[in-house]
């Protein structure tokens, strides 16, 4: 198997990955995020659900990092392929080039960002990259 | 770009923006593939929100003001919608493509549907009570 096909085959593994992760940890997200919250929803929370999970809470930063960073990765790699079945074939190799500059800028930025909001995020982060 | 295709592609009909319109089922997928853009959006919205938290704590509290807005209220709604759109038939599809097989008794996409629909409901649950509940 060619290298590039190894890659293909590997990214198509971590789309299918990112879309058990925007089936089963997505939906939670919004509804607690984007709609319980600034309706007044159960469950009501003293702050807001963001600052909550990636201030306080370790494994919160990783929740969100999983969930986030999966489904950016599932959600913009499927539009862009979308995009060529809807007359865009002639431009989908530029169309997917953006969708994955997207897809690195958006992780490692939500990354940087959660370890800055989140030391003890750092600590674990180290621990799993370390040497065993 | 003069290397000889490896898997050169068949000569096939070109097909119209609209293609998926003229039929039921053409129409579901292409509407199932779509809810991605909902997905895209919301993480990059998300991000967004992640990012101003770090980087503007002074400005997070004019975000929050954002997602009160009815209309950011209203996309959510219809990005939820869509989300729980995508999970129900990514379930039923599991059940078509990998159907699971104790002792001669197959699973049927719609027994995968339940089983993965209650998952979901217990696995957003367990979120809650983990990082929501009396905080």
């Amino acid at each position: 198997m060619s290298a590039a096909a190894r890659l293909h085959a590997l990214l198509w593994g971590v789309f299918s990955l990112g879309g058990f992760i925007a089936a089963f940890l997505l939906p939670v997200l919004i509804y607690v995020n984007n709609i319980a919250y600034p309706l007044g929803l159960w469950p009501v929370t003293s702050r807001d659900p963001t600052s909550l999970i990636v201030t306080d809470q370790i494994i919160g930063s990783l929740f969100v990092f999983v969930t986030v960073a999966g489904s950016l990765f599932h959600g913009v790699f499927r539009f862009t392929a979308t995009l060529g079945e809807l007359g865009l074939k002639d431009h989908v190799e530029r169309i997917v080039s953006v969708g994955y500059a997207v897809i690195a800028v958006g992780i490692l930025a939500l990354l940087y960002y959660l370890l800055t909001l989140n030391p003890g995020f750092v600590n674990m982060v180290l621990h799993l990259l370390g040497p065993r | 770009m003069s290397q000889k295709k490896e898997y050169p592609e068949l000569p096939r009909k070109k097909l119209g923006p609209g293609w998926w319109l003229g039929n039921r089922h053409y129409t579901v997928y292409m509407v199932r593939e779509l809810t991605s853009f909902f997905v895209a959006v919301f993480c990059i919205l998300y991000i967004y929100q992640v990012v101003v938290l770090a980087s503007a704590p002074g400005s997070y509290s004019q975000y929050l003001d954002l997602l009160r807005n009815p209309v950011m209220i209203g996309f959510s709604v219809v990005a939820l919608g869509f989300t729980l759109f995508h999970a129900f038939t990514w379930f039923f599809l599991i059940g078509k493509v990998q159907p699971l097989k104790f002792w001669g008794w197959t699973s049927t996409p719609v027994q995968s549907l339940i089983i993965n629909t209650v998952l979901l409901v217990a696995i957003s649950l367990v979120i809650i009570d983990l990082f929501f509940m009396g905080r």
